[in-house]
């Protein structure tokens, strides 16, 4: 608990991104983007439609590959290994568009968070004790993001707003190291909103939290540094006051874009 | 209340459906059958490189049950309608189906399954190919109370190797139907060296070892032999293994089903026009009605018989062709096809062999089942077809040559009677020597009991010239 | 609190029916060879065990590993030559090694296995069409292998397979009652393996695979890995309908894993559903009754074969119901229930039938 605490502005940084580019054809999604994430920081990443913030999770998480530069994650660099050993590593993540496993329960959804950082991913048999431990975890993770209460229905059957519940659940019951979430209100009623940022603000604080979030309210109480990228680069980076103050932000995002965001709530 | 009903209605859903399969089943083993009654299963293939021949196969054998057996066809134009008022020695015959192969194991043994343990057959005439043959014959082995008359089928091993007691063949397999072929080309050719391309599977082996045991006894060479797959479709990589054309004297082409004519348009690219001399066959040079991309370029080629002689002159193949066209005339059936001889013969030995046993099946059929047969292209032994010990037909056969016909198309016409033609050429295949292979039979100097009895026929008429 | 009390729902009145049928058609299916009629018993119905078993592997992959394989049937047929080449000894086509007929068992069951490893290996990297493309190109190796290689086969395949069963099975022509228990129990067990399998982690995780492999990947899993063991344990599956196939019908030959059999075995599994496991066995129930009793139907417009019948019944069975014939009772159910007043129960029920069984 202490660790976050502890942890002066000179700690190793748990992610640290070098020259980090990806382009998709003649498009550069992400260019020569520098990140240090120290352990325990909140750190939202903000930016207008098409600034690069998904792909740069992309290929941080593992998803797609980096057409240039290092990613470091914990100390290691991971730039060539695939998405599985990060998160094994400790890294979850969610998605902007939740990517459930529509045919299954909520709790079988939560259950392969779990089993997915654990061993015993290719065990064929049940073993009743071992698989009731598992889930009671699922369970308690599901109570979390306050979906317990369907916990036996098909994910595919469930509601948008549910599916944003169901997939805070997941990257919480892997218990990571690095918590990375992309958009996690969109879609969410003010009332789950409300319910998000307490769920973020009461986070274990060794958990790092990375957060993608064009709801300014939630990224700027929640966030301790914050990112502005645009175009794939990164272009201001400070505190929440800072950002707020800087004009350039206002003139791309802040003024323009994300004041006619539909879902915007209280903005700045 | 209501709503209570609707859902127990809801489950019985499930019971309600296996009540009906259930009562089906019922229906279907209480299909009384009278024990007087001698059920009989004809099978042929429907589907597959010989599905063309199935209404020939039925038409043959049911030709032999109008004639000898007071038979009804349901209709003149399609045996396969059925037949009525089959008796024999005083018991009705009935036949209970046709089976429907495609060339292929699993389809056969499925068919039989369904002719003899389903519909009950007593006796089956069939089937119509080589690889059907050897799994009925195994078949065969394990169900020694019913009766199994081959329709056409070319491999040795129902026979000669596998050659169970309640089987029976009345006519030649693919080697014997080559015999004589082979000492043409080295008579009548004059070749010396020849390579050989045979299809890669048991009844092109059969069929090669016809001619290769022929060629090589009387004297020849065979250089090289190359085996495509069977319906290979680019046969230009195995054609390039053949030997120039200056460096042998010629080809035995032993590529049947789909591949004839790529084959040869294949040797066409490679070496230029294909030269008739150039060129023995095994059947497939002159399949049925003549493949259109093949025989045109093969006129003046010598190929291997199929058992039949289309335009023999003799009384026997006169009266044969006349009962064919009495019963099935009206269909258009080529009645010189040997699937329809073939399955004629199977059907003319069942109705001799029931009447010997009065009506009697199992192994008392199996011993009536005549030892030999009045058959109509046979001309050797009186004019009867013998079955050796194995109950295999020892047969004449009738070399063959592309002409052009009296409209300007090619045509068949037979040019050689070699007779008596026996499954063992004499002694040279044998149980327990390797079946026909890539390599089998090796290339060895024999005298066949044909050798030096082969005859010239000209016009359909065998003459006293000695050809091979 | 049992340790089971995780199950996902308490079992619903469906559940409840339909554990009911299944016990009366055990019951009736165990006894059925004392009253039954010799050729539903050699033939229909051990025809239908075997061709489930060989379905179910196929479902499994399908309907938890989202893998339509082509190449179960080359898998089945791989388990049926390797026991014929090792078992028959004689005068038989095919590498006649006379081995003791249970090792003979074991061994094609693990040759296959090892076999299913490999294809599992190589096309676990692939999905959709493409994977589509890979089990096809094996069942096409598997037909030419065959066909060609003489010393292991040739077209007219190996026969006596049935001559070297084990004491336990018999002679399967003059004692069919004993094959058609054996194969049976060998159906029950799969069935219920593939029930387990499907709620450990790797059957769950295997369900994951299939919905989304690349958010596998980022929860930790290794995919290719998954699908190859999926396939692996679908092989070993096919492998044993294999033998029974090869006691059965005593000779196996290329044409049995051509691609008229490949075709077959899909056509199985799409009428019976491909959704649940159960659906293995009816489509193959309804594959060889029809195949057998729908022959002399002629229809005048199509020339009356039969083959064009059975494929238009196929056809009919398909677009009344595209999950087959278990999807039509799920959705008999629920239109029964429907009408009753119980609709929106009904309609809940029919929005959660997943795969999941
Ligand atoms: N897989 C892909 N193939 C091609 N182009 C892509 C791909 N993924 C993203 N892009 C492009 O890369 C750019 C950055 O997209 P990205 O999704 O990272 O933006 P974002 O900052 O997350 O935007 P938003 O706020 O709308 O989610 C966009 O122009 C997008 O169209
Ligand atoms: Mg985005």
């Amino acid at each position: 608990m202490t660790e976050a605490a502890a942890h002066a502005e000179s700690a190793e940084p748990i992610l640290r991104l070098r020259g980090v580019g990806r382009r998709f054809g003649g498009l550069h999604a992400v260019s020569d983007v520098d990140l240090d994430v120290i352990p325990g920081e909140r750190r939202a990443i903000l930016g207008p439609n098409g600034a690069g913030k998904t792909t740069l999770f992309n290929v941080v998480a593992g998803d797609l590959p980096v057409t240039s530069g290092r990613i470091e994650l914990f100390g290691r660099d991971v730039t060539r290994e695939p998405a599985r050993q990060r998160a094994k590593l400790g890294l979850a993540r969610s998605y902007q568009q939740s990517r459930l496993f529509l045919g299954l329960s909520v709790e079988d959804n939560i259950f392969l968070a779990i089993v997915g950082v654990g061993r015993g991913h290719l065990r064929p048999v049940v073993l009743p004790r071992k698989d009731a431990e598992l889930r009671a975890r699922a369970r308690e993770a599901a109570r979390r993001a306050a979906i317990d209460g369907r916990l036996g229905d098909v994910v595919g059957a469930l509601a948008h707003g549910e599916h944003r519940q169901v997939a805070l659940a997941m990257a919480l019951a892997a218990e990571p190291k690095l918590l990375m979430l992309d958009e996690p209100a969109s879609g969410l009623s003010r009332g789950e909103r409300q319910l998000l940022t307490e769920l973020l603000l009461a986070l274990d604080a060794d958990i790092t939290l990375i957060l993608i979030e064009h709801d300014m309210d939630i990224a700027l109480r929640v966030a301790e540094r914050v990112t502005m990228m645009h175009e794939g680069r990164v272009i201001v980076e400070g505190t929440p006051a800072e950002i707020r103050a800087n004009q350039l932000v206002h003139d791309l995002y802040l003024g323009s874009h994300y004041g006619s965001e539909p879902e915007g709530g209280a903005s700045g | 209340m209501g709503r209570l009903r609707g859902r127990r209605w809801r489950i019985l859903l499930p019971f309600a459906a296996m009540a009906i399969v259930a009562a089906a089943i019922a229906a279907s083993s209480l299909a009384a059958h009278s024990a007087s009654v001698i059920r009989l299963a004809i099978m042929s293939d429907c589907k597959g490189a010989f599905g063309g021949a199935y209404e020939l196969d039925i038409g043959g054998a049911e030709a032999a049950l109008a004639q000898y057996a007071h038979g009804k066809p349901v209709s003149s134009k399609k045996p396969s309608a059925g037949m009525t008022g089959i008796t024999i020695a005083g018991h009705p015959v009935k036949i209970v189906g046709y089976g429907c192969g495609n060339d292929t194991v699993p389809v056969a043994i499925s068919e039989t399954k369904r002719l003899m343990e389903q519909l009950k057959a007593d006796i089956m005439i069939g089937p119509l190919s080589g690889d059907e043959a050897v799994t009925i014959a195994h078949y065969a082995q394990k169900h020694p109370t019913k009766t199994f008359i081959i329709g056409t089928a070319g491999s040795q091993d129902p026979t000669l190797q596998i050659a169970p007691k309640n089987m029976f063949r009345y006519h030649g397999d693919g080697a014997q139907w080559n015999a004589g072929t082979g000492i043409l080309a080295y008579k009548k050719l004059g070749w010396r060296k020849a390579a050989i391309i045979m299809d890669d599977y048991s009844f092109g082996w059969t069929s090669a070892a016809g001619l290769i045991a022929d060629f090589c006894g009387a004297g020849g060479k065979i250089v090289k032999r190359v085996f495509p797959p069977l319906n290979t479709t680019d046969y230009a990589p195995y054609v390039q293994q053949l030997p120039a054309p200056s460096k042998v004297d010629g080809y035995f082409w032993v590529v049947g089903g789909t591949g004839t004519g790529p084959s040869l348009k294949a040797y066409e690219s490679a070496y230029g026009k294909v030269d008739p001399k150039k060129f023995v066959g095994n059947l497939f040079f002159f399949f049925q009605s003549g493949f259109a991309d093949v025989a045109p370029r093969l006129i003046g080629a010598y190929y291997g018989g199929f058992g039949n002689a289309p335009g023999l002159k003799t009384a026997g193949a006169k009266q044969y062709e006349a009962t064919m066209k009495k019963w099935f005339g009206p269909a258009g059936f080529n009645v010189t096809d040997s699937f329809v001889y073939n399955y004629f013969n199977a059907a003319h030995a069942l109705v001799i062999g029931l009447t010997k046993s009065g009506g009697a099946l199992g192994a008392s059929l199996n011993a009536s089942l005549p030892r030999s047969i009045k058959a109509g292209y046979q001309v050797s032994n009186g004019g009867q077809v013998k079955l050796d010990s194995n109950r295999q037909a020892i047969a004449d056969q009738y070399p063959q040559q592309i002409v052009k016909g009296p409209d300007g198309k090619p045509a068949a016409k037979i040019v050689g009677y070699v007779p008596g033609v026996d499954q063992s050429f004499g002694g040279f295949f044998k149980k327990t020597s390797p079946p026909p292979g890539r390599s089998q039979p090796p290339c060895v100097k024999h005298k066949f009991p044909w050798a030096g009895h082969i005859k010239a026929v000209q016009n359909g008429v065998i003459t006293k010239k000695t050809i091979g | 609190m049992s340790p089971f009390a995780w199950h996902p729902r308490p079992m619903s009145e469906k559940n409840l029916v339909e554990l009911v049928i299944g016990v009366t058609l055990l019951l009736f299916l165990a006894v059925f060879p004392v009253f039954g009629v010799g050729y539903w018993v050699s033939f229909v119905l051990t025809q239908t065990f075997l061709i489930g078993i060989a379905a179910a592997s196929l479902v499994f992959l399908t309907a938890y590993g989202g893998m339509v394989s082509l190449a179960q049937t080359a898998l089945y047929g791989i388990s049926a030559f390797a026991l014929g080449n090792m078992v028959t000894k004689g005068a038989v086509k095919g590498l006649h090694l006379g081995l003791d007929p249970w090792l003979a068992v074991v061994l094609a069951i693990a040759i296959t296995t090892a076999i299913g490893l490999v294809f599992g290996a190589v096309a676990s990297r692939s999905a959709g069409i493409y994977f589509l493309m890979i089990t096809l190109t094996y069942a096409v190796i598997a037909f030419t292998f065959f066909g060609q290689v003489t010393q292991v086969s040739g077209f007219s395949g190996i026969a006596g397979i049935a001559d070297r069963t084990p004491a336990l099975v018999g002679d399967p022509v003059t004692q069919p009652n004993r094959l058609y228990y054996i194969a049976l129990v060998t159906a029950l067990v799969v069935y219920f393996a593939i029930r387990h399998v499907v709620r450990t982690p790797f059957g769950i995780s295997l369900q994951g695979v299939r919905d989304d492999p690349v958010r596998m990947g980022s929860l930790g899993y290794n995919v290719a890995l998954h699908r190859t063991l999926a396939f692996t344990f679908a092989a070993f599956i096919a492998s044993l309908a294999g033998v029974l196939y090869g006691w059965w019908n005593g000779v196996i030959a290329p044409d049995n894993v051509g691609l008229g059999a490949t075709v077959d075995l899909l056509i199985v599994a799409v009428i019976g559903g491909l959704g649940r496991v159960e659906g293995a066995w009816l489509g193959a129930f309804a594959f060889v009754v029809i195949n057998n009793y729908v022959r002399d139907v002629s229809v005048p417009v199509l020339g009356g074969s039969f083959n064009t019948v059975i494929g238009l019944i196929f056809l009919a069975i398909v677009i009344v119901s595209p999950s087959g014939l278990m999807g039509l009772w799920d959705r008999l159910w629920d239109a029964a229930g429907y009408r009753e007043g119980s609709g929106p129960r009904a309609a809940a029920a029919a929005g959660t039938a997943g795969p999941q069984a």
